[in-house]
This record gives C-alpha cells, structure tokens and sequence, in this order.
C-alpha cells in the first residue's frame, strides 16, 4: 500500500549545523506515530520541511506518493497535511469561528456549518463568536486543533500537544487524537511527555543531532542503548 | 476675530468630510503596511494617478468623475496588483529598508513617468463648482459628495474586510502570514490582492479630489505624509485606527485654519505627529506589532 507520507533521505542544514541528516520515515494509514529526541535534534525542522515551511537541501517527501517538496505550505496544507504548534498560533483578532472559516475554499455555508460543527466537538460553540484572543490558553488550543481539522487531512502533524495543558484537557486532546486514528487518519506527533508518547504511538521514530537513530514500538525504542545514550549521555 | 458657534460648527462639519477622505486613503496604506509590513511611499503618486484617469475620463469621454469613480478604483486595482506582483513581491519578506527604499523609488518613477507623459501643466475638472447653503453654513458641493462617498467606500470596505471570506483571509495574513500559510491561505495572493485593493482606495481618493484641486504630478506626494500621519496617529496596521486618525487629522487642520494663520495651521498636523509619536507611538488605538 502507498505510504501517507513518505519521507526519503531528507537533508537540511543551517550554515554549517544539519539539522536533518538523511532522515526517511514511512507513515501508514490510520496510525499514531511519535517523534522524539533531546532539544535540538532537528524534530521541528522535520516538521517544517514536510510542510514546506522550510526547503530541505535534498531527499524527497511523498504525500500519498505524489512528491511534495518544493511546493508552497499552502498547497501542502490544501492536500490534507494540518499541523498545529508548539506555542499556540491562533488568529486572535478573529473570532473563534472566523479562525476555522478563513482556512476553507469552495462552499460557505457548508464551511460555516463545519465550523460550528467542529467547534462544538471541542464544546465550544458558546464561545463561536468570541475574539481568539479572549480566550483561555486551553481555549486557545482547541480552537487551534479545530482549525487544524477543518479540511479534514488526512496526515496530522502535532507539535508538542500535551505542553501546558491541564490533565482534563490533555485526556480530551488525546481522544480526539484517537478519533482521528480511528477514522483512518495518520498523526505525527512531537512530544516530550514520555507516558504520552507510550500510551498513544504505535510507532516511535528517535531523532539525535539530525540523524534517525531508532525506529519501533515504544516499549523496544525504551530499551534501545542508542536512545539511552542520546537522552542521558554514556 | 471673534469666532462664532456657526464658524466652529462650519469647521467641524468641514473637517469630518475632511477626515473621511483621508481616512479612505489612509486605510489603503495601513493595509498594505498591516499585510506586507511595507511602508508605501508610493500611495500618493498613486493617488495622483487615479486623478488623472478621472480628468482623462472626464476630457477625453465626458465621463462625470463620480460615475468614473468606479471605473478608476477597477483600473487602479489592477495597477495596484501588478505593481506588487511585478515589484513589490521581491522584497516582502526582506529588511523594511528594502520595501521602503523600492516604495520610494517605484513613487519617484510614476510622478516622472507621469511629468513626461502629462507634462507639470496644472489640470482642472471644472465640475460641481458651486456650494450649498444649509441653515447658515456654506459647504462646497464637491467637498460634502467627496466626504460622503469616502463614507461609503470607507465602509464599504470594513464590510468586506469583516464579512466575507476573503476579507477574513486578508486580517488573518495582517496577524500572521507564515500561520495563514500553514493553514493553507495562499498569502501571495492575499498580498496581491491587498496591494490592489490599496490602490483602488487611493485611485478613489485622486478621483474624489480632481473636482477640488488642482491635477498635477506631484500632487500626490503630500498624501503620502497625510495617510502616514493618518495611520500613525489611528496605530499602523490597526484599519479602525486609520479611521480615528483621519477624521482627527481632518479635524485638527480645519481648526487650527481657523484659530491660526494658515501658515502656523499646516504646521500643526506636523506636531501633532511629533507628540504621538512621542507620547504614545503605538498611535491612540495602539498598533500591531511584528
């Protein structure tokens, strides 16, 4: 079967550091895969080279095995790649509902009800008509992890969902991530939070200094000596 | 001079049709500044451009200006996106003195282009020359129809920066393009698109003022300064500033006209920058920052 997403090879330095050294994962279909690895270790760089925020130096990525390296973010996110932030990005001079709305194409009304929609999923349809920026920090992630979902991709990128939030909202943030998995969808998730990571991910992928150093379930990647030594150092 | 409630009530009234019109000019600026982080010292000579495709419209097809109005604001739009397609586009993302400096020069190119295509003659649009008389007060035609459309265009414009898709799409790009981005906003688009829509508010503006003033090149320049005090008395890249800031401006200058000589009145707009910028330099409704 075609990957979700395919990562091949993928190179890309700053000057003279690279941050992502030959990296290929394959990602399939309605799964939960992780991506950890100490500060620095070219995560959040993996993450913007498949969404095209940055334009790796060399290597492919494959979204449903069309290349899609060297398009633009927006026509990355048009293909079904939704992302969220390690620090909250929300539009906070629009309205809750407005944020969802301005990230849709084609039919209004039908967008406009999926917002509301997807608003109340997170219960916050109350607070639609709000200003984002009124709204509390947890708040401010649903409505960021609504946005995400209003295209409905198809590959998830998440970028340490579990920072800063309360334990009730966590459990809410990881249904919903189950959810997502359950409808076939593919995540990709930084996190640091390692008992996330072990309760959620099939898959785990371990990043050191740019370079892929590990790849398995959570429980073999726990006992791999070259994860421990990445982490605590020989 | 004794100043009388009718003469104060004259200048108010004159000084918020005033106002409205910068407001309409400035907002064009504080987009394009809101969306791109460009200061556009070329939106007067693009001003200047809009005049005289109202005077060419009005001597060369008889078109009356307020029904030209529409047609220039189309045609401006679409310099406005070429121009930021073409130009403009190059240096976005790079240092402000970069956009500052192709601004600049893009403005002294279109008034010598437009001295050698029009020569520096002073043009006219002799049209609603006359004034009307409402319980005292004397108010230029032209002056009170160029105040209420800049109304409507103003708010025209507010309706669909707040209403429609696209127009939600131009603000989310103004609070965070590499977010729009990632969300799937295609923000070259939004950026064209905002450029041209800037214009086609300064092409109105020139095509408002053609029946008041006279048409020449370097009319436009002092529009320039105007929607920069306008959008940085209001906060720059904050559009219901531009608003505050204009019908201020408008204000000021007809006041200070009449409490002062009209060489001391000009200088007021002046001060009044310097102070805020002293004082409150995110401007009175505060600005946005990067």
């Amino acid at each position: 079967m075609t990957p979700v997403l395919e990562v091949d090879g993928l190179v890309k330095s700053f000057g003279g550091v690279t941050a992502v050294d030959r990296v290929s994962l394959r990602l399939e279909a309605g799964a939960i895969y992780g991506l950890i690895g100490p500060n620095g270790s070219g995560k959040t760089t993996l993450f913007n080279c498949i969404t095209g925020v940055e334009r790796a130096d060399a290597g492919r990525v494959l979204l449903d095995g069309r290349r899609v390296d060297g398009l633009p973010p927006w026509r990355i996110a048009r293909l079904g790649v939704g992302r969220t932030f390690q620090t909250i990005r929300i539009f906070p001079e629009l309205t809750a509902v407005e944020n969802l709305l301005v990230v849709t194409e084609g039919d209004w009304e039908a967008a406009c009800a999926r917002a509301r929609e997807l608003l109340a999923t997170v219960k916050l349809e109350r607070l639609a008509d709000e200003y984002a920026g009124n709204l509390s920090y947890g708040q401010q992630k649903l409505v960021e992890f609504a946005r995400m979902l209003m295209r409905d991709p198809g590959l998830v990128l998440l970028d340490e969902p579990a920072a800063g939030v309360n334990r009730t909202l966590l459990n809410d943030l990881l249904d919903a991530v189950r959810a997502l998995r359950d409808r076939g969808r593919t995540v990709l998730l930084v996190e640091h939070d390692m008992k996330v990571v072990m309760g959620l991910c099939e898959t785990v992928f371990v990043l050191d200094h740019g370079e892929k150093i590990a790849e398995g379930p959570p429980g073999f990647i726990q006992g791999d000596e070259r994860v421990i030594e990445a982490y605590f150092g020989r | 001079m004794t100043i009388t409630p009718q003469m104060l009530g004259q200048v108010v009234i004159s000084g918020i049709l005033a106002g409205a019109l910068y407001a309409m000019v400035a907002l064009g600026l504080s987009l394009i500044f809101g969306v791109m982080r460009v200061i556009n010292v070329a939106h007067g000579p693009l001003l200047m451009l809009g005049a005289f495709a109202t005077y060419f419209l009005y001597h060369g097809l008889g078109l009356n200006p307020y029904l030209g109005l529409p047609l220039v604001m189309v045609v401006m739009f679409g310099v406005g996106a070429l121009v930021q397609r073409t130009l403009v586009a190059r240096v976005v993302d790079a240092p402000e003195l970069q956009s500052l400096l192709l601004t600049f020069g893009i403005a002294i190119a279109l008034v010598n282009l437009a001295q050698l295509a029009f020569t520096s003659d002073i043009r006219s649009v002799e049209y609603l020359t006359a004034s009307w008389t409402v319980g005292g007060f004397a108010f230029s035609k032209s002056r009170v129809i160029a105040g209420v459309l800049a109304v409507a265009i103003t708010a025209g414009a507010f309706l669909f920066l707040g209403r429609t898709r696209l127009g939600k799409a131009i603000r989310a790009t103004s609070q965070s393009p590499d977010v729009a981005l990632v969300c799937g906003i295609d923000v070259d688009r939004i950026r064209m698109i905002t450029f041209g829509l800037a214009c086609a508010l300064a092409g109105a503006g020139g095509a408002l003022i053609a029946v008041m003033v006279a048409i020449q090149p370097e009319m436009g320049q002092i529009w320039t300064f105007k929607s920069f005090l306008v959008i940085v008395l209001g906060g720059a890249g904050n559009y219901p500033g531009a608003l505050l800031g204009g019908i201020l401006l408008g204000l000021v200058e007809q006041l200070s006209s009449l409490l002062l000589t009209a060489q001391l009145s000009e200088a007021v707009s002046y001060v009044l920058l310097v102070l805020v910028l002293l004082v409150r330099p995110t401007g009175l409704l505060g600005g946005r920052a990067t």
